[in-house]
């Protein structure tokens, strides 16, 4: 009786069990599958980034496969960060065939997860000639060996520039066309041209009162506030020092004399009330809706973390015929320091790339794969689509497309059906292999100017420029360690420098804000100032200098 | 509260019963317009235009309407396969974690087991330590529960918090009615089954609902413990990574000429809330039944 | 049903009970009687160890210097350098002393309002004015926090809801931008839970007032008591053991603050009060890839909690009130 009791109470349990048994275990990825009587390898990719994931039955990369023989079914991060992505990765010691690790790329290559590449290399050359001995040779660790491909920034042809994707002192035309399209060059002059249009023109045109200058400070975002010291004084995007291309030095920009007096002049325009008195509460999401209401007539940010939906809203409420987009201007402390906000050139971040596990069961296969896929037919399937479905060929042999073209491009459902860049695999920017063609239809340059909004295209002409990169002018990589960024994002609480440079990140969140609003300037310097060192900076400097000295010495060896 | 009471009431309503009224009423409309505006404006910005949303000014209805936002949602990959799975997990989880918890809780419930205090401290403990996110892993790993559909049924069977509520709720039944029982020679389990468990439905419904929404809100263990398996996929873990590839919209120029994606994170965001509410929200007037149940047994009872 | 006898005879009844059933040792001849109890709490502790016990083996994560390719048998040893770490950490005793006031105004203010709501609306007539309030009640639940905290955002901008009316009303001269500081951010993260949660954490409260017995409210009624004697002779009385059995159980959770909503609505300005323990386990243990130091600061909160709950436990089981264990 009691027995037959116990057995009804775990009947659910058990039932439940037997039942779902069933429908579990199918979930491996299987090698193979045949299509049309053709083979197809597949492949399993994680990338320890935020990504688009495309639809199982996605035709460009049914069309790929059969060109390649090969598919990759990709998964992204989400909801964690990359290190505790690849940390549950390490831990559970399962890999997937292909792999990026992003920010945890260093734990992979500690945990030995990753496949040591350079005994390949020579048998795929399109691998192969992606980058030169030098660069290759950048890519070794301390074992000797190549273990990833870093995926992006690398020109096939002449390296073709249109938006300025970086930090720039923004503006919007509207202000520049008022004062009759003046030069503007220093950090003085162009808070005294807002002031000034800001007096003339306190609203907009509907009513709606002007913020002349916002700042976002939300979270990691902060570059807003923080780093323009770099810029001023006219060296490149280091991202978190200064490193003289002349001396060699890692010199920390947080407390030169240019960023005291920049962190004056916000002080000083706080108070003025030019500094929007929201900007250190706002979140990312308030930023960029305070944007595309086109109130905001100038900030610091980089294009990529503003511009795509801010544009798009401008558009919709026919802002663009207001002036209401913005356009960088070449700012520096000083009349006669030369800007660096723009850097040409391929910027190799030889911090992470592709990887390939130890877990992967054919890498030659798996190489293969990625050999292919820069081949030139392939790389136009990724990056344009198919011809006269994604886009046209002219008479003249360029390709562009038609309005509805673009807007299917940029339609997510579409998207997810029909294209498939492979975005974390290798590939190709600048001029393509037919010499008239870019690799990417976003820097084609018609295909650029035909998507011009009128008030930018007419700043640019009284600028004498073509392209927002001519508004602030390029400069040539600074030196083999550029960009140092790369290492300082591999940097962690495990060394004294990693441990300052984390507390240096905290401190300044909480204290820029108050340095920007406090009524005494003078004092919540001094206090900054005081905290700040109490971070022992000088490790961290120490850690970097290092960095660049071996970066220096590579470079050297690979020349010789 | 019967018919027979409200009568009762109209008879004698004093002054200060009135004025309880009034304020009462008065709160809970105050209650519910605080409450349901940030739900109509979710609403709202779920079926307005998303570059639209982001001019500000929109509170009780849409300016732009669209249905983009629910297109974009609805057209996701594995959506389906999410549903479904989604749904399974709820049903069994849900019934398993439920008999489990219930059982174990009549268990420490009993007031002459030999380890009444020491069940329940055991699992009291369990409530505010675990061991962290790796050795997890490593143990569901070496159970073979990675890539498997039990993982999200096996290890959340038993929640401390659940067993403590049902365990409270039992302690509360009159001892007399399973002293009778054993008299009549029914043993353990029958008294389980047959006496407890009936006068427990209104805490079975309350839990029931407890253990269903955590069970079809999850995404982190699918996440987690079945990343490469799409066939084992989640709901909310599909819409997870929807988000992520909204917020992650293409970085070229295209974007900012196209005038028709018009979807943002927060549009996005907006319309998948209100689709995963739906069905939990329209569950709940079911569970209420049992509430209500709840309330006849023990009027039949005494 | 017996919890629902009025609160005087209550406060009498268990602990005579309990005091008597103590002193009377269980017999053998009972405990062979438990056998199906026996074998079955045997199968949950096997499960509980499995599942719950087993995996603090990864505690040892916080005594090494752990490093995911070495696992945890062959980690450096380096004792319990990592809890001096924390210790001497002035930020992380800031941390501290924010997740215990935010835990303890949490647990104040989510809690008096659920058990508020769940009676007042149970005085409700109207069986569907009471069942559209609670339907309505709980949907903030189901809102993600990152959808809160931009809704809350919004309200208390410096143009928002909040200092509109404010103003309007001459409360206020001039809007205040609320986040900016640190005074309001611990009211404000409390409304935030208190919005959030209210509805949904009365449903367990709602869900004990329909088990008393309506017989009692009949009882009082003839009695002649009015509403705000069967409140508290009645309702109270009646749901008291889910109160406190919740009560003892939240005690154990303050350190548990929370993490996403401090993280959404913190910013520089407020850092010194937003920051939970939780966050600074993300900042300087995952992020990091610290895990032993993330581990070191888990087992603090698990063993704060633990006193937390055996204090509270004792007190509860001297006030003669149901307990935990």
């Amino acid at each position: 009786m009691k027995r037959k009791q116990l057995t009804a109470a775990f009947m659910v349990l058990t039932m439940a069990a037997a039942t779902m048994m069933g429908c579990a275990k199918d979930a491996q990825t299987s090698k193979t599958t045949t299509d049309g009587g053709k083979e197809i390898r597949e492949y399993t990719a994680f990338f320890a980034v935020p990504g688009n994931e495309i639809n199982d039955d996605n035709e460009i990369q049914q069309m790929i496969a059969e060109i390649t023989g090969a598919k990759v079914k990709e998964t992204w991060l989400t909801g964690q960060t990359a290190e505790e992505a690849v940390g549950t990765l390490i831990a559970g010691g399962e890999y997937p065939d292909f792999i990026c690790g992003s920010d945890g790329t260093a734990q992979l290559y500690d945990a030995g997860a990753l496949v040591a590449l350079d005994d390949y290399l020579d048998d795929y050359p399109n691998i192969k000639n992606f980058f030169t001995e030098e660069e290759w040779d950048k890519l070794r660790q301390s074992d000797g060996h190549i273990y990833w491909i870093p995926q992006f920034n690398n020109s096939y042809g002449e390296n073709i520039e249109t938006t300025h994707n970086d930090e720039a002192f923004w503006i919007q035309t509207r202000v520049l066309k008022w004062a009759g399209y003046p030069k503007i060059t220093t950090m003085d002059e162009y808070f005294d041209l807002i002031e000034r249009y800001n007096e003339a023109n306190p609203t907009m045109e509907d009513g709606t009162a002007n913020i002349p200058y916002t700042i976002l400070c939300d979270d990691w975002r902060y570059f807003c506030l923080e780093n323009a010291p770099l810029f001023l004084d006219g060296y490149a995007n280091d991202g978190s020092c200064i490193v003289d291309p002349k001396t060699e030095k890692v010199i920390d920009y947080n407390m030169t004399p240019t960023a005291k007096r920049y962190f004056q002049k916000l002080n000083e325009e706080f108070h003025k009330g030019i500094v929007d008195p929201e900007s250190f509460t706002q979140i990312y999401d308030e930023y960029i809706a305070k944007l595309s209401t086109g109130r905001v007539l100038g900030m610091i940010d980089q294009w990529w973390n503003f511009a795509y939906t801010v544009n798009d809203a401008l558009k919709q409420q026919g802002l663009e015929d207001q002036g209401c987009n913005y356009v960088p201007l070449p700012i520096t402390i000083e009349k006669g320091v030369q800007n660096n906000w723009h850097t040409s050139g391929d910027t190799l971040n030889v911090g992470s790339g592709l990887s390939i596990s130890v877990d992967c069961k054919d890498v030659e296969g798996a190489l293969q794969f990625v050999n292919d896929l820069l081949s030139e037919e392939v790389i136009r399937l990724r990056h344009w689509g198919v011809k006269d479905v994604d886009y046209l060929v002219g008479d003249d042999g360029l390709f562009y497309r038609t309005d509805e073209m673009r807007m299917e491009a940029a339609n997510t459902a579409y998207k997810a059906s029909h294209l498939c860049t492979y975005s974390y695999f290798p590939t190709y920017t600048g001029m393509s292999q037919d010499g008239i063609n870019a690799c990417k239809p976003e820097i084609q340059p018609l295909e650029f100017l035909s998507g011009l909004p009128k008030n930018v295209q007419e700043c640019l002409e009284a600028y004498g420029c073509k392209t927002y990169v001519d508004m602030i002018g390029t400069n040539p990589i600074p030196g083999p360690w550029y960009p140092i960024y790369s290492f300082v994002g591999t940097m962690t609480t495990a060394t004294e420098g990693g441990t300052a440079w984390t507390k240096i990140g905290e401190l300044k969140h909480e204290y820029l804000p108050k340095v920007v609003m406090a009524t005494d300037f003078e004092e919540a310097w001094t206090e900054y100032q005081e905290v700040y060192n109490g971070c022992n900076p000088q490790s961290f400097l120490d850690e970097v200098q290092a960095e660049v000295d071996r970066r220096i010495e590579v470079s050297k060896q690979s020349a010789q | 509260m019967d018919k027979r009471m409200i009568l009762h009431e109209k008879k004698k309503t004093s002054l200060s019963d009135k004025i309880f009224i009034v304020l009462n009423t008065v709160f809970m409309i105050l209650f519910v317009v605080i409450t349901l505006y940030p739900v109509l404006n979710t609403l709202v910005l779920a079926f307005n235009n998303g570059t639209d949303s982001l001019r500000g000014g929109l509170y009780l209805w849409p300016r732009k309407w669209t249905l983009k936002n629910f297109n974009t949602v609805l057209h996701k990959n594995n959506l389906l396969i999410g549903a479904y799975i989604t749904v399974l997990r709820t049903v069994f989880g849900t019934l398993t974690a439920l008999a489990a918890n219930a059982l174990l809780a009549y268990i420490v419930s009993r007031k002459r087991f030999l380890f009444k205090k020491e069940l329940s401290l055991f699992w009291v403990i369990t409530m505010y330590v675990n061991g962290g996110m790796i050795p997890t892993f490593l143990l569901y790993k070496g159970l073979g529960l990675t890539n498997s559909f039990m993982v999200y049924i096996i290890p959340g069977m038993i929640g401390a918090f659940y067993m403590l509520v049902i365990r409270t709720y039992m302690g509360g039944i009159p001892d007399s009615l399973e002293e009778s029982a054993q008299l009549d020679g029914a043993g353990e389990m029958t008294i389980f089954i047959r006496i407890i468990s009936p006068l427990c439905k209104p805490v079975y419904a309350t839990v029931a609902l407890f253990i269903a929404v955590g069970h079809w809100n999850s995404w982190f263990d699918a996440m987690l413990y079945n990343r490469m398996s799409t066939s084992l996929t989640t709901l909310q873990y599909e819409l997870m990574k929807l988000l992520s590839s909204v917020m992650n919209q293409s970085t070229s120029i295209q974007a900012m000429k196209d005038s028709a994606t018009a979807v943002t994170p927060t549009s996005v965001r907006a319309a998948a809330t209100i689709l995963t509410m739906l069905p939990i929200v329209s569950l709940y007037p079911f569970l209420q039944r049992y509430f209500v149940a709840g309330l006849t047994i023990g009027g039949v009872k005494e | 049903m017996s919890i629902a006898v009025s609160g005087k005879v209550k406060t009498k009844m268990p602990t005579d009970l309990k005091g008597k059933e103590k002193n009377r040792k269980i017999t053998w001849k009972e405990v062979k009687k438990q056998k199906v109890l026996l074998f079955l709490s045997s199968l949950f502790v096997l499960y509980g160890i499995i599942f719950c016990y087993l995996p603090l083996v990864g505690w040892l994560m916080a005594f090494q210097n752990y490093k995911p390719k070495e696992g945890f048998f062959h980690s450096q040893f380096i004792g319990l350098s990592k809890f001096v770490q924390l210790f001497s950490d002035d930020l992380f005793i800031r941390v501290i002393r924010n997740t215990l006031a935010m835990g303890a105004i949490n647990l104040v203010a989510t809690f008096l309002t659920a058990i508020i709501f769940a009676i007042l609306l149970n005085e409700i007539k109207s069986k569907k004015g009471k069942k559209v309030v609670q339907t309505i009640s709980y949907l903030p639940h189901f809102l993600s926090w990152i959808i809160v905290t931009g809704i809350l955002h919004d309200a208390l901008s410096g143009t928002g809801i909040v200092n509109d009316l404010l103003v309007r009303f001459h409360l206020l001269k001039e809007p205040i931008n609320f986040f900016a500081y640190p005074k309001y951010f611990w009211g404000i993260v409390a409304f935030a839970n208190v919005w959030k949660e209210t509805g949904w954490n009365a449903i367990i409260y709602l869900s004990a007032i329909t088990g008393i017995d309506p017989s009692l409210y009949e009882a009082a009624a003839i009695d002649g008591a009015g509403r705000w004697g069967r409140i508290k002779h009645i309702t109270l009385p009646g749901i008291k053991p889910t109160i406190i059995i919740l009560l003892l159980m939240n005690i154990g959770n303050v350190l548990n603050a929370g993490f996403e909503v401090q993280y959404l609505l913190g910013n520089g300005l407020v850092k010194s009060v937003s920051q939970t323990i939780d966050i600074y386990v993300l900042k300087w243990g995952i992020s990091q890839g610290d895990y032993s130091l993330g581990t070191a600061a888990g087992i603090f909160k698990s063993m704060v909690s633990i006193i937390l709950i055996v204090v509270a436990n004792q007190m509860a089981k001297r006030a003669g009130e149901e307990r935990l264990f």
